[in-house]
């Protein structure tokens, strides 16, 4: 009778520390970094050379990159959309798309 | 001595071994034959797919059908109707995408599509074959929802929802009207393309009369009792343009059921008949007619996607995107298309390569202008799930209703910027 209770209460803790790693919602899949990158391009331009205001992408590191969206997801950073953005990606998805337009942005 | 094979020799080795049977599958051509992807329509969802299926693996040859040469864009085109921008300042060409690109971009229409033979058959009678299709039509109109609605009636009560010379026609129209005079907008029922459109439209046409005929007034009869960002919009015409702008929902009697073109004179559902100077009749939509013709509409007239791909449920091997497709909570715009169009880009080339499917990502993003310096934005985030395609809670939004008159500026800044790395994103790089 103990083992299979402590079996759930095991499971349990472990869906609560994955929930706590990942801020957004649990969605079954991480998005893939290309694609998240690919849509990046449409306001921040191809391979993130911006054409307008809007500032341009490459160049940047992926710990700046990271560290921006974090700033925008938790409204450290004032923005217009950013933070509005951000707030749909989880931890791990930063991280990835970040490195993804460090890597092939230039 | 031995070693594992790495993954690398493995791809090397498995890609010879298919390019070795490819070869002896083609006989004497000396090249393994190539993939062909077709794209139906040049406009943000399929122009951007046609690009990016090239930019992804540029050994696809990838073929564009477009009518036009020349694409005029409906974002921005509520900015023609205001007098602040020409119709030229919003076309678009494909030489960057033949050009640079290398798609094959052919100027003809659709005159039919065959799944089975996986091929399709322009209206100047040539064939083209292809191993996966995307189906990029954009809306069309449902004409017998108005009693009376014909091509005539389009004349006099411009839709000018297909940016071009309806756009023109309709600002002639308001030009023309004297000071006084009352324009009415009617509005379409959801789903349709670009919801905030209407609303925009409304308010760009009150900065025209504000400035070019101030007795002027706006009618809006709407098929729906809410409307995307209303009360920001409301907000706006209340600071901007007050008592200009009525707005008149469905339970109030706002939808329009019948016309009287002759008469410039519309009739909502209990009879009340509406004359005016100029009217701008949006009718209600659905999918553009090459996908009604092949088969690829539900009931509800737009064509349902598997969510991961934006592939059709209905037809494998073709995908549907942009306003056409029936997406889940995913408004029908041009940067939905855009980002619909990078999932079924990387889903077809992963396919025709024997890869898994990517975890597809969508985005929306949408300005409005309620005059030149006061722009509105609404965002959303989008997640495939067996449900379909859904909005990430928490995520998105509209902006702040408490803004003040620098970030409206600020957004109306955007807007712009927004319409210049879209356009560049898609036409120009």
């Amino acid at each position: 009778m103990v083992r299979p209770r402590s079996g759930i209460m095991i499971c349990l803790c472990g869906m609560m520390l994955l929930m706590a790693a990942s801020r957004s919602p649990a969605f079954p899949q991480n998005a893939n970094p290309q694609l998240l990158a690919m849509s990046c391009a449409g306001c921040h331009g191809p391979n993130g050379h911006s054409p307008s205001m809007i500032p341009s992408l490459y160049g940047r590191t992926a710990a700046s990159i990271a560290e921006s969206l974090r700033g925008y997801r938790a409204d450290r950073t004032p923005s217009t959309v950013m933070g509005r953005i951000a707030k749909g990606y989880s931890d791990a998805e930063i991280d990835s798309v970040a490195q993804a337009i460090a890597a092939d942005w230039k | 001595m031995s070693r594992l094979l790495s993954r690398r020799d493995f791809t090397r080795l498995a890609s010879g071994l298919a390019g070795t049977w490819l070869l002896a599958g083609c006989g004497t051509s000396g090249q393994p034959a190539k993939a062909r992807v077709v794209v139906v329509g040049g406009g943000f969802g399929g122009a951007t797919a046609a690009k990016y299926v090239r930019l992804l693996d540029p050994g696809i040859a990838v073929t564009l059908v477009e009518p036009s040469r020349r694409f005029v864009t409906c974002p921005a085109s509520n900015a023609v109707l205001a007098g602040l921008k020409r119709i030229d300042d919003l076309a678009q060409d494909y030489r960057e995408l033949s050009d640079r690109h290398g798609v094959n971009v052919v100027h003809d229409t659709v005159a039919s599509i065959d799944p089975d033979k996986r091929s399709l058959t322009l209206a100047g009678g040539n064939t083209l074959a292809y191993d996966r299709l995307i189906v990029a039509p954009g809306i069309d109109f449902r004409r017998n929802a108005i009693e009376r609605y014909d091509d005539a009636t389009a004349q006099r009560m411009p839709h000018a929802w297909k940016a071009g010379d309806e756009t023109v026609l309709l600002r002639r129209q308001l030009e023309a009207m004297d000071d006084g005079g009352l324009f009415i907008i009617s509005a379409p029922p959801t789903p349709y393309r670009c919801p905030p459109g209407p609303y925009e439209r409304a308010s760009l046409v009150a900065y025209y009369f504000k400035h070019a005929k101030p007795r002027s007034k706006i009618l809006i009869l709407d098929a729906k009792d809410q409307f995307p960002e209303q009360g920001l919009f409301e907000d706006g015409w209340k600071s901007l343009y007050a008592g200009m702008i009525e707005w008149v929902p469905l339970s109030q009697d706002g939808r329009v059921t019948e016309v009287r073109p002759d008469e410039m004179t519309v009739i909502s559902e209990f009879g009340e008949p509406h004359k005016a100077s100029v009217i701008n009749l949006i009718p209600p939509q659905q999918a553009g007619k090459i996908a009604r013709d092949a088969g690829l509409v539900n009931q509800t007239g737009w064509c349902p996607i598997d969510p991961m791909t934006c592939e059709s449920t209905i037809h494998k091997e073709i995908y549907v995107i942009g306003d056409a497709a029936l997406a889940g909570a995913m408004p029908k715009g041009a940067f939905a298309a855009n980002t619909q169009a990078k999932v079924a880009a990387l889903a077809i080339v992963n396919a025709l390569a024997g890869r898994a499917p990517a975890a597809p990502t969508y985005l929306s993003s949408c300005y409005s202008l309620v005059a030149p310096d006061y722009g509105l934005s609404v965002i959303d985030v989008f997640r495939a799930t067996p449900q379909g395609i859904v909005s990430v809670p928490g995520a998105g939004g509209a902006s702040p209703r408490r803004g003040d008159p620098g970030l409206r500026a600020q957004e109306a800044r955007y807007a712009e910027s927004w319409y210049q790395s879209i356009t560049d994103e898609i036409w120009h790089s």
